[in-house]
């Protein structure tokens, strides 16, 4: 909201003495923070941030309500004569119950005057708008940002017979003054006569009755509608106008005789007009009801004491009527105030007018034992740290995709994973439509661009939930998708190039202690990709640390067996059948560390390089038994067609 | 040479002098070697004296040839690999000297966690000494959670799929706007044995979805920390206490922290807390668009219906909640320019903000 300093000292003089600075400060310490500061036509404009809840704080006259409160200043009495009014020149029925339980209005017949006075063209520069030299619209303006309340004009010759607030009718349409023909449902408050709509309440007047050169006589609308309708009604339409947005967040009832009288005058003073009468259809609603505040409410919301006696009056000059019983005091909220329901909403205008920086500071004791942070939080703390120290960079990407990426990685990992359920109705474009079924696109495309971006060796992990589709919604699972690409090495004299290869990954998801390896997937140029739920990992253990095993203080022994065997030999069998006839507490370990294939071996074979260590527990072993079990594994390893490398 | 007349084991010693002076490695092993060879006493040339003086005359001379050509010859040899050893030690104790540290040694590779769950990471330690633990909720949430339970009425604005995004297929479920929701699963999860725990406080880390466009200062997608404890007694100035420890710990002592009204539909009271702005100090600058402050979060006293909707008395019990943004906090840390930098993953970006620690 736009606050021309000028025109807030008219509303409170007192605000003069303040610099900018510290009305900004000000402003701030009753929850109004100040976005910017700027020169219009050479006075000061602020825009103050209002927050949802506070549509009385909307105009110079609200805002100088609140900072004449805190303050303790005067605001100054609204300078308008109030309109005697007479019998109605137009009968008008209210039929929207509480959504609308006050019309006032009056009918004037436009003149000749001297036009918008330069003051008040000056204050509508400043916030923003120009003035069109015609008083109903720059009247209507001008005291909307003054005082907050949002007034209508319709050509009183096109309006017929009577005014009537109702619901709408289905199947009712209205072409409304920016042109568009609106479709209205029952749930939208409208302004009627004979023929028809001709507004909808609260949000914008209607094309035929509008005010244009030629009218003649004009009917003034200073009404109070509902503000959950208003913003309904706005919403459904689309239709967002300074009235919508003032009603919307709750206008002030008792405004409603204030603001026809205010924009009357304009007419008069500015436009020549000359008054036919003025009148009211229903009466301002009653204060709602008193809310009760306690001194011990104070007390246990800032753990210091506030007397009762300190606050009736902070509750008063913000235009509550309180009264003080022997159970507390019982405060009525002032018509413009829509925001106080309860007991702490009181406590806290309490507080506000007090200043938040009175209230003390401290720690709330600890009741209870804490909790252990969660194992999951833990775990994938720890595995973000450790993926980071081996050499991987994490991502956050968003977790939506395209329908096609996502469909693609879906028949790559061969999972059977329905869109619908995982769409979005409303995505900011197609390509953010789908709750992704896989880290892997998303890391792939990062890959891609840093591979662009001059990368030699990529290696990127992200931790983040994946969705699948069940038939009660998106089910989430937490899932780790690392991807590794590039050249590794060939950047130091000592440790030669070479490519990134599908075992690089295979060995980090061992290296993690994944029990099932996961596929390793291709992710096209180079890019190896594996992804696995985090449930697969294994969780840290209850115990703070494991239990003891011992182990062999005695020498080891290492041997090699080179072995010809098939091209198409496994590995696993060939190594399980070696190990099931070796001593299996004497074997520590068991490896092939390097395999050869050259047209100098025999059709259809490869060299496997054995590396067996064993080391007893209790003794030294020798040279015999160690050549005996050598000779064993062997003879097994014979059994799966393998031979001694001559 | 003639050897026949010398025994077997004179024999051995010089069949096995070139193996043996080959293997010599080091000016320690050729002494040794030279010890056994030509020593004054015990060696084969000593033993080779004693033989010849015992010898009879008519064989002396051919044995005191054979005996002479063959020290000569051990002599010789051992002089030449002396030479040799020397040489290759000069040499080494040269190349070391000539060695140039700056050459580039193999490194291992660096990786970075992303700065953004380093930062909330910090987070969950500066509240862990509290005794706050950490809590996590689905991204895919339901109206209820996402805005029923934290009293946002149906008719909210924030609810209009302008600002919301919404599933196909099922009609209340969303991507949850805050990480606000897990404060009811956690308060409905944990309130039938409140009495017991003597009240809830946790940290709730995670991403959260809006309407946004992607430009330099929005994401649909981005990170807050939710912060909720629950007990007997808790007002305001316990939210101001927590608060003014945690912006110290985060942003060291010296850190202003200024608490200002607000509004919130789940909290009553409600504020918004600044900091002063660390760019320029509070005099006024670009980042803090010259109030010298930047707000960092909102916060308040948890509502009433918010506890009562979740099983919590609160006439029993009261609590603060607060929410951080991350994103915001990091820019501001970091003065980093623009917000799509963090979900765009250079490398060299990561690496240089994410670190490892
Ligand atoms: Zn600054």
């Amino acid at each position: 909201m736009l606050i021309e300093i000028k025109a807030l000292v008219q509303e409170l003089p007192a605000v003069a003495n303040l610099s900018v600075t510290e009305l900004c400060e000000l402003s701030a310490a009753l929850g109004f923070p100040v976005d910017g500061v700027s020169q219009e036509g050479g006075e000061t404009v602020i825009e103050v941030d209002v927050t949802a809840n506070r549509g009385d704080v909307l105009s110079h006259r609200g805002f100088a309500r609140d900072l004449a409160a805190r303050v303790d200043g005067k605001l100054e009495p609204l300078a308008c004569p109030t309109l005697e009014e007479g019998a109605p020149l137009m009968p008008i029925h209210l039929r929207a119950g509480a959504a609308c339980p006050v019309y006032s209005t009056a009918v004037l017949d436009l003149g000749e005057g001297p036009g918008t006075p330069e003051e008040a063209r000056r204050f509508l520069a400043s916030m923003g708008t120009n003035a069109k030299g015609f008083a109903p619209v720059d009247g209507s303006n001008e005291l909307l940002f003054r005082y907050g309340h949002p007034t209508h004009a319709f050509d009183a010759d096109r309006l017929k017979g009577c005014l009537i607030v109702r619901w709408a009718e289905e199947g009712e349409t209205l072409l409304t003054l920016d042109g568009v023909e609106r479709k209205l449902s029952p749930k939208d408050l409208l302004i009627a006569d004979d023929s028809g709509p001709v507004a909808l309440a609260g949000v914008m007047g209607g094309d035929s009755t509008k005010v244009t050169p030629e009218t003649r006589r004009v009917l003034l609308e200073s009404a109070w509608f509902d503000a959950r309708s208003v913003r309904a009604t706005a919403h459904r339409h689309g239709l967002h106008s300074d009235a919508s947005y003032r009603f919307g967040r709750g206008a002030d009832p008792a405004m409603a005789r204030t603001g026809r009288d205010l924009l009357a005058r304009r007419l008069m003073d500015w436009g020549g007009a000359v008054l036919h009468g003025a009148w009211t259809a229903g009466e301002v609603p009653e204060a709602s009801a008193a809310i009760r505040l306690t001194e011990g409410t104070l007390n246990r919301l800032t753990g210091s004491p506030i007397s009762l006696e300190e606050a009736k009056p902070l509750l008063e000059r913000l235009g509550f009527v309180v009264s003080q019983g022997a159970d507390g005091l019982w405060a009525h909220p002032p018509t413009w105030r829509h925001d106080m329901e309860i007991e702490v909403d009181l406590a806290e205008e309490v507080l506000r007018m007090r200043g938040y920086d009175t209230i003390p500071m401290a720690l709330p004791p600890l009741q209870g034992h804490p909790e252990p942070l969660s194992a999951n939080y833990a775990q994938r703390k720890n595995l973000a740290l450790r993926l980071a120290h081996l050499g991987f960079h994490q991502t956050v990407t968003l977790g939506f995709v395209s329908p096609e990426i996502d469909a693609e990685f879906m028949s790559v990992l061969g999972v059977d994973n329905p869109q619908g359920g995982r769409t979005l109705v409303n995505p900011l474009g197609v390509e953010y439509s789908v709750m992704r079924g896989s880290l892997l696109p998303s890391l792939r495309s990062t890959a891609e661009y840093n591979l662009r971006q001059g990368a030699r060796e990529l290696r990127l992990f992200e931790i983040s939930p994946v969705y699948f589709s069940t038939p009660k919604g998106p089910q989430e699972t937490l899932k780790l998708g690392i991807v590794w690409s590039g050249t590794l090495g060939g950047e130091s004299y000592l440790s030669p190039a070479r490519p990134v290869r599908s075992a690089d990954l295979v060995g980090i998801a061992r290296d993690l202690g994944l029990e099932v390896l996961p596929q390793v997937h291709e992710l096209g140029d180079g890019v190896f990709g594996i992804e696995f739920p985090l449930g697969e990992l294994g969780r840290p253990q209850d115990r703070i640390i494991p239990a003891f095993q011992a182990f062999s203080r005695f020498p080891a022994v290492e041997r090699d067996l080179s072995l010809l065997v098939a091209m198409e030999q496994s590995y696993a069998a060939l190594r399980d059948a070696m190990t099931q006839v070796l001593p299996k507490d004497t074997l520590q370990s068991l490896a092939c560390v390097d395999v050869f294939r050259h047209k100098s071996l025999p059709q259809g074979r490869q060299a496997w390089l054995m590396r067996f260590r064993f080391q007893h527990m209790e003794r030294t072993l020798t040279g015999a038994e160690v050549d005996g079990w050598i000779a064993k594994a062997l003879e097994a390893a014979r059994t799966h067609g393998a031979e001694l490398r001559g | 040479m003639e050897l026949s007349l010398l025994p077997q084991e004179l024999r051995d010693a010089y069949e096995a002098f070139q193996a043996a002076l080959d293997a010599c490695g080091d000016l320690d092993a050729l002494m040794r070697l030279k010890g056994a060879y030509i020593g004054r006493e015990g060696s084969h040339a000593a033993r080779m004296m004693d033989l010849l003086k015992a010898a009879p005359k008519e064989q002396k001379r051919e044995l005191g040839a054979s005996i002479n050509a063959l020290k000569g010859k051990w002599e010789e040899g051992l002089r030449i690999r002396q030479a040799e050893l020397e040489d290759a030690r000069k040499r080494q104790a040269s190349l070391a000297q000539a060695w140039d540290p700056e050459l580039p040694p193999p490194t291992p590779a660096k990786g970075a966690m992303h700065p953004l769950n380093r930062l909330m990471d910090r987070m969950v330690e500066v509240f862990r000494p509290l005794g706050y633990h950490v809590e996590e909720g689905p991204e895919v949430e339901t109206e209820a959670h996402n805005f029923d339970g934290l009293n946002i009425p149906a008719d909210h604005p924030a609810r209009g799929s302008a600002d919301t995004f919404y599933l196909k297929e099922h009609g209340d479920l969303l991507l949850r706007t805050h990480t606000s929701p897990v404060q009811v699963r956690v308060m409905q999860r944990l309130a039938p044995t409140i009495e017991a725990r003597g009240g809830i406080r946790f940290l709730a880390p995670g991403r959260v979805y809006r309407k946004d466009e992607i430009d330099p200062t929005h994401s649909p997608m981005f990170h807050q920390v939710e912060g909720l404890l629950v007990g007997k007694g808790i007002g305001m100035h316990h939210l101001k206490g927590t608060l003014d420890y945690a912006m110290k710990a985060l942003f060291g002592p010296k850190a202003e922290v200024r608490f200002r009204p607000s509004y919130f539909p789940f909290t009553e009271p409600s504020c918004e807390v600044d900091v002063r702005c660390p760019l320029c100090g509070g005099d006024g600058c670009r980042v803090c668009k010259g109030s010298g402050w930047v707000e960092l979060l909102g916060a308040g006293l948890v509502h009433p219906n918010v506890l009562r909707f979740s099983g919590i008395d609160p006439e029993v019990w009261s609590g603060f909640a607060f929410g951080i943004g991350v994103e915001r906090t990091a820019m501001m840390v970091s003065q980093t320019p623009d917000l799509r930098l963090f979900f765009e993953n250079d490398t060299r970006f990561l690496a240089a903000m994410g670190g490892l620690d």
